[in-house]
């Protein structure tokens, strides 16, 4: 007799420390959670911060060809021939004068 | 033998109190830590969606991020050509300019133009006297040049020409007006430059750049 009520207190100690390690477990969760969703967002954030300074990095890139090509365009501007340009006053001239 | 019988029955019956508080406490941790698997989960695919929220918008973002820095650059590029069109094209005015100085220095040529333009000018001034301003030094070079005479003589119009005493300020041309000074048709250099800006912006730039 003895024995079965030690292993009826057994059994409800074995229950009781399954309930035990829940109950720790669902105390631990808030943390658990925070943390990995602090994780995920913190990734989240970084890559954003990385396609930021990416896109910057292309913009810039881009912005310098374009400046570069724009740069050629008024030196192409600057080097109009001499000829083309007495044309353009000959023709200033004559409408001014007819 | 009886009691042999007994402890047998009471070690199955130990047994099976102790395999149930095993399976008990089993499905108590199951059901316990499936709740608890349930909540992060949840947890995890609301900070997923946030995740992905913030990586569409970072997109936006980043693409906004690149297009200002393109657009600006191609805005001031623009800008760019645009001032050296502009400064080509005051040079190119700068000479027209200086080439109507000389033209008004040929006398003949010039003389020619001024009796020209004297008699186009007749048509805008419905009086019957006219009188005709010339700046100082033209008054000097061809107040005795029969320049009205001449000029009256293209225009076939029935008028009395007279200079006017004030000279007027320009670089060449003619200003003509009523004789009471109401009604006046200016055919200087610089309001022809004024009038004429457009169709000549537009001729110098199609000479230049087409």
């Amino acid at each position: 007799m003895k024995r079965i009520v030690e292993a009826e207190k057994g059994s409800e100690r074995a229950l009781q420390e399954a309930e035990r390690e829940i109950a720790q477990t669902k105390k631990d969760l808030p943390n658990r959670i925070a943390g990995m969703r602090d994780k995920i967002l913190k990734e989240a954030t970084s890559q954003r911060e990385r396609e930021l300074v990416e896109a910057e990095r292309a913009g810039a890139a881009e912005a310098e060809h374009i400046a570069m090509e724009a740069k050629k365009q008024v030196e192409g501007l600057s080097k109009t021939p001499e000829a083309r340009r007495k044309q353009a006053v000959e023709k200033a001239i004559q409408l001014i004068l007819s | 033998m009886e009691e042999g019988l007994l402890s047998s029955g009471l070690e199955k019956l130990i047994e099976d109190i102790i395999k149930e508080s095993t399976a008990k406490a089993q499905e108590v941790r199951k059901q316990g830590l499936a709740g608890v698997e349930e909540s992060i989960q949840r947890a995890k695919d609301e900070a997923t969606r946030e995740a992905d929220q913030i990586a569409r918008g970072t997109r936006t973002e980043a693409s906004a991020v690149r297009n200002r820095l393109v657009s600006r650059e191609k805005q001031r590029a623009r800008l760019a050509y645009l001032a050296e069109k502009n400064r080509i094209v005051n040079e190119i005015l700068d000479d027209v300019k200086a080439r109507f100085r000389d033209f008004t220095q040929d006398k003949s040529s010039y003389r020619s133009y001024l009796v020209k333009t004297i008699a186009r000018g007749l048509e805008g001034i419905p009086s019957e006297n006219v009188r005709v301003a010339l700046s100082k030094r033209d008054m000097e070079r061809f107040k005795e040049a029969r320049l009205l005479e001449d000029a009256l003589a293209i225009a076939r119009i029935k008028k009395e020409l007279r200079f006017d005493s004030q000279p007027i300020t320009t670089a060449g041309g003619v200003m003509l007006m009523s004789e009471d000074g109401k009604i006046r048709t200016d055919c200087t250099f610089e309001a022809k430059l004024r009038l004429l800006q457009p169709q000549l912006l537009a001729e110098i730039s199609k000479t230049l750049f087409a």
